[in-house]
């Protein structure tokens, strides 16, 4: 069911974009043609197969590879011993240590599934049985496996959020609730598996690799080998999902990259489906306690917030619990800190809303908590409490349609008939629950860069470094060119994902739609315009004559505003001046940009702005509703009706970005009901990491989801309206499961995932 | 072991020579061998579903069988569903419609998976659609989508 209509505003705008356009990569995809990074046909080729460490902590002491390296095919052995001249690379933000080397394959050993040698062979399956022969000693060091066992941890004082004396206004509040909630490990699982093929001509190295920011990896890639950014090309036209997975270059890609130079031949890497739990990290596992303290009519007075995740023991990742907790609802006093326990694990990484999810967790759930401790409906306690503007900035909302949105999603989902007393709804021996959940993801802006190219038959190319890895950009990047140039989005081609070519960051925070539209749409009118220039001054122009001081382009036809005037197709136009192609490159940089701050802008985050950069406060917001059904016998769980209503701003295209939201839901299914990473605490192993025992949802899990959008275009957001859609989804749909859970059977469950055992 | 067999396989109506390893599954010869790389590898392990393909018309896993023992029987993977002219087939089509798929990577399985799922009577209703498609894991979250797409095709091809 498609519920989101397409806007119209009245201006330039109402052309395709705001359109349920069909997927213009669509075609490739469901016929086979559409190749990723690992199916690109490169001659000469061989592969890698990884070895990973089977201790939580300690030294590789020696590595016997005589079996491996006298197998059939064998070509090359990679272990701790082998020293290459590589070094460090800069971090996100651009901090670099200088003159450190890098070690893709250290000796020292962090965590159980660190890669601790590498086989290349002539085939896949030659270089398998080689990796299997690997014997590795160790020297073990006692390890911590587990978030559990790793005590409270140490506050990173930076992260800390106060207003208010909340302590005070908690004693003083006449209801309290306090609680703790806990998140495990939890993994992406994009169904392409990550890997790359590295190719060196000279000192020109190729990699064909999914990237959700091929200039960040570009980036990466070229300091690791001391080379010239420009010598590195990051080619990567189809991404099999990333989620956050694929934004930056790994180890991995440093081995194949390595192996590919020594050996002078092209090297495929392929990360098995169980390596990648380790190859690379998912989202920490958490903790958080909140303290809600209401007047005796549901009032917020107080908030405090404790929260920790893991991190490794060689690298800080902050999970931020506090995230959304201080921009939720309206509260004067106000208190959030944020640990960091270090545990034997791959450093976690961003997986679709990081911090957000986690965060919208703790306070949805714990004002849901106080909803019934209140003894008002959740509903009402979300309205009552409505944040008019940013609390912890002190800054207006530039939008914030999040009542909008609980409004029109309680009516359309029927939330009126819910009785209110848990256990109070039923079918037979099931159980029916009733839940709300509120979310939100920040807007964060950075710059992009487009090239237009109008070719001599009128077609019209755009061109990104930025990618689609399924959220649409290609589609969207052609109706926006479409729209500003004035022809039909049949008549563009985009062509994404390839670092040499104009700028873009990375597909991450929810930041490449915003950033890449305001590019093309800036460099399609740039195009517009010269296009009108040339056919006004060439000498032989029908327009010269015609006494027009201006042209219009419509339907890809350039003409006269007046009906009866001389019109002509782009393509004629083309002709008519003798030209081959015209080529127009912009950048939303601010003016007087220097070439090197042009380059960090999108090889760093260093210039993302936050949402509250500027003088508003601005975000993506989102009501989700949902019923459950649990068996009041067995104590599983069915998700079996969801309406979600968002203010995501201007969509550009609708039919996509629904399909995007419901894509965050789904996972928000996952992580509320199945997905949960299983350590065995005597060696850090994870025992399930695989997809027959990291459970993700599957299609009988998922019933109709049903997507309303309340936004409208917020223009202090994006250059066309359009604010984050990618990460908003997902947030606040585990704590409607949740708090339908808890409606459903009066048992309030505070550890994800809510697993049948948890109810009996 | 680097003694190799020599087979042909009917892929998509066309024979195709080759000479594996016995150990070479049906997927890594199709991918690395034949450069039909439609068919995916999404775990390796028959969890997944990306690498599904028809063979004597059932949905097999391709990753969990060898290249040798589809010897002698008819595969049809994505690249040879369309019609000889390019007209997608009508799964196909309703896919592109319903925007049943995000990433594409697990597509091809879930069309192939979809051919076959009709064509064995399984798409009499939502629930049976959403039952039978469980086979095939889809990350980005299209279920919605591709259960409208297989109802709609499975309508059509009654």
């Amino acid at each position: 069911m498609t519920l989101i209509e397409p806007r119209k505003h009245g201006d330039a705008s109402d052309g395709s974009l705001g359109r349920h356009v069909a997927r213009l990569d669509g075609r490739r995809k469901i016929t086979g043609a559409a190749t990723y990074a690992l199916e690109q046909p490169v001659e000469n080729l061989v592969h890698a197969v990884l070895v990973q460490s089977t201790i939580a902590s300690g030294r590789v002491v020696s590595v016997d590879k005589a079996a491996a390296e006298s197998s059939p095919g064998v070509l090359m052995v990679l272990t701790p011993d082998n020293v290459f001249n590589m070094m460090v690379a800069s971090d996100w933000n651009g901090n670099r240590v200088d003159k450190v080397p890098y070690l893709p394959l250290p000796a020292e050993v962090n965590y159980n599934g660190q890669a601790v040698a590498a086989v290349i062979a002539e085939t896949f399956e030659q270089a398998r049985e080689a990796a299997r022969l690997i014997k590795v000693q160790y020297e073990e060091t006692p390890a911590t496996t587990t978030i559990a066992e790793a005590g409270t941890g140490k506050v990173t004082g930076p992260m800390t959020v106060e207003w208010g004396d909340a302590e005070a206004a908690f004693e003083a509040a006449d209801i309290t609730i306090e609680a703790e909630y806990r998140t495990p490990r939890e993994y992406h699982v994009p169904i392409e598996p990550h890997g790359l093929i590295a190719s060196w001509q000279d000192d020109q190295l190729t990699i064909w690799e999914p990237s959700q920011w091929t200039h960040g990896m570009a980036r990466t890639y070229a300091e690791w080998f001391e080379i010239p950014f420009e010598h590195v090309r990051i080619i990567s036209p189809f991404i099999g999902g990333g989620f956050g997975s694929k934004g930056g270059a790994y180890f991995y890609g440093a081995v194949a990259a390595l192996a590919a130079r020594e050996l002078g031949r092209p090297v495929k890497l392929a990360v098995t489906r169980s390596q990648g739990f380790t190859a690379y990290g998912g989202r920490a596992s958490t903790r958080q306690t909140l303290k809600l303290g209401a007047s005796a009519d549901g009032v917020l007075q107080a908030v405090i917030h404790r929260g920790a995740n893991e991190t490794s023991t060689y690298a800080e990742f902050h999970e931020s619990t506090g995230a959304a907790t201080p921009i939720m609802y309206a509260v004067n006093n106000f208190s959030s800190q944020q640990s960091l326990i270090k545990v034997n694990t791959v450093t976690p990484g961003a997986l679709r809303a990081p911090g957000k999810n986690p965060s919208a967790y703790g306070i949805e759930c714990a004002i849901d908590e106080l909803s019934y401790a209140v003894g008002i409906d959740p509903l009402e306690i979300r309205l009552r409490n409505y944040a008019d503007h940013d609390y912890q900035s002190g800054k207006p909302w530039s939008t914030r349609k999040l009542r909008e949105a609980l409004m029109t999603g309680a009516e359309r989902f029927g939330w009126s008939k819910r009785s209110a007393a848990p256990r109070s709804m039923r079918d037979g021996r099931t159980l029916i629950g009733w839940g709300i959940g509120c979310g939100t993801f920040p807007n964060l802006t950075n710059s992009s860069e487009a090239m237009i190219r109008i070719l001599s038959d009128g077609s019209v190319e755009v061109e990104s470094a930025g990618i689609d890895m399924g959220q649409g950009t290609y589609t969207i990047v052609a109706q926006t060119a479409a729209d500003a140039l004035g022809v039909g989005v049949e008549q563009v081609d985009v062509k994404l994902g390839d670092s040499l070519s104009a700028g873009a960051p990375v597909a991450g925070g929810s930041m490449l739609a915003g950033s890449i539209t305001g590019a093309v749409h800036k460099a399609a009118q740039a195009a517009r315009e010269e296009l009108i220039g040339l056919a006004l001054n060439e000498q032989n122009s029908p327009f010269a004559t015609s006494g027009a001081n201006t042209l219009v382009i419509e339907n890809g036809r350039i003409k006269t505003s007046r009906e009866d005037g001389p019109s002509m197709s782009i393509g004629e136009l083309m002709a008519m001046l003798g030209r081959e192609s015209l080529e127009v490159k912009r950048n939303t940089l601010p003016e007087g940009t220097t070439p090197e701050e042009k380059q960090k802008a999108w090889t760093h985050m260093a210039k993302v702005r936050g949402p509250t950069a500027g003088d508003f406060s601005i975000h993506s917001w989102g009501a989700h509703f949902i019923e459950v059904r649990v068996d009041e016998d067995f104590g599983t769980v069915r998700v079996s009706r969801i309406v979600s209503a968002f203010d995501c701003g201007r969509l550009y295209n609708p039919k996509l970005a629904e399909s995007q939201l419901r894509g965050g839901i789904i996972m928000g299914i996952g992580q509320a009901l199945l997905e949960e990473g299983l350590v065995d605490p005597r060696n850090g192993r994870v025992v399930n990491n695989n997809l027959g025992d990291y459970l993700v949802p599957t299609n009988a899990d998922v019933p109709l989801i049903e997507i309303l959008s309340v936004g409208e275009p917020d223009f202090e957001a994006s250059v066309l309206g359009g604010k984050g859609v990618g990460e908003v989804g997902i947030v606040g749909v585990a704590p409607a499961i949740a708090n339908a859970v808890f409606h459903a059977t009066g048992k309030r469950v505070r550890d994800l995932p809510i697993t049948l055992e948890k109810l009996l | 072991m680097t003694q190799t067999i020599p087979l042909t396989l009917d892929i998509n109506g066309t024979p195709h020579a080759l000479a594996v390893e016995p150990r070479v599954t049906l997927l890594d010869a199709l991918r690395e061998q034949l450069h039909l790389t439609g068919t995916k590898k999404g775990c390796d392990q028959g969890q997944c579903g990306a690498c599904t393909v028809l063979v004597d018309g059932r949905r097999v896993l391709s990753c969990l069988t060898l290249a040798v023992q589809a010897e002698g029987c008819e595969i049809a993977t994505i690249e040879g569903i369309a019609g000889e002219n390019g007209e997608l087939h009508p799964v196909q089509a309703a896919f592109l419609e319903h925007d049943a798929f995000q990433c594409g990577y697990c597509t091809p399985g879930q069309i192939l998976s979809a051919v076959a799922c009709i064509r064995e009577g399984h798409a009499g209703s939502d629930t049976e659609i959403r039952e039978y498609m469980s086979g095939n894991l889809c990350r980005c979250g299209a279920y919605n989508t591709i259960v409208d797409a297989v109802r709609q095709a499975a309508e059509a091809a009654r």
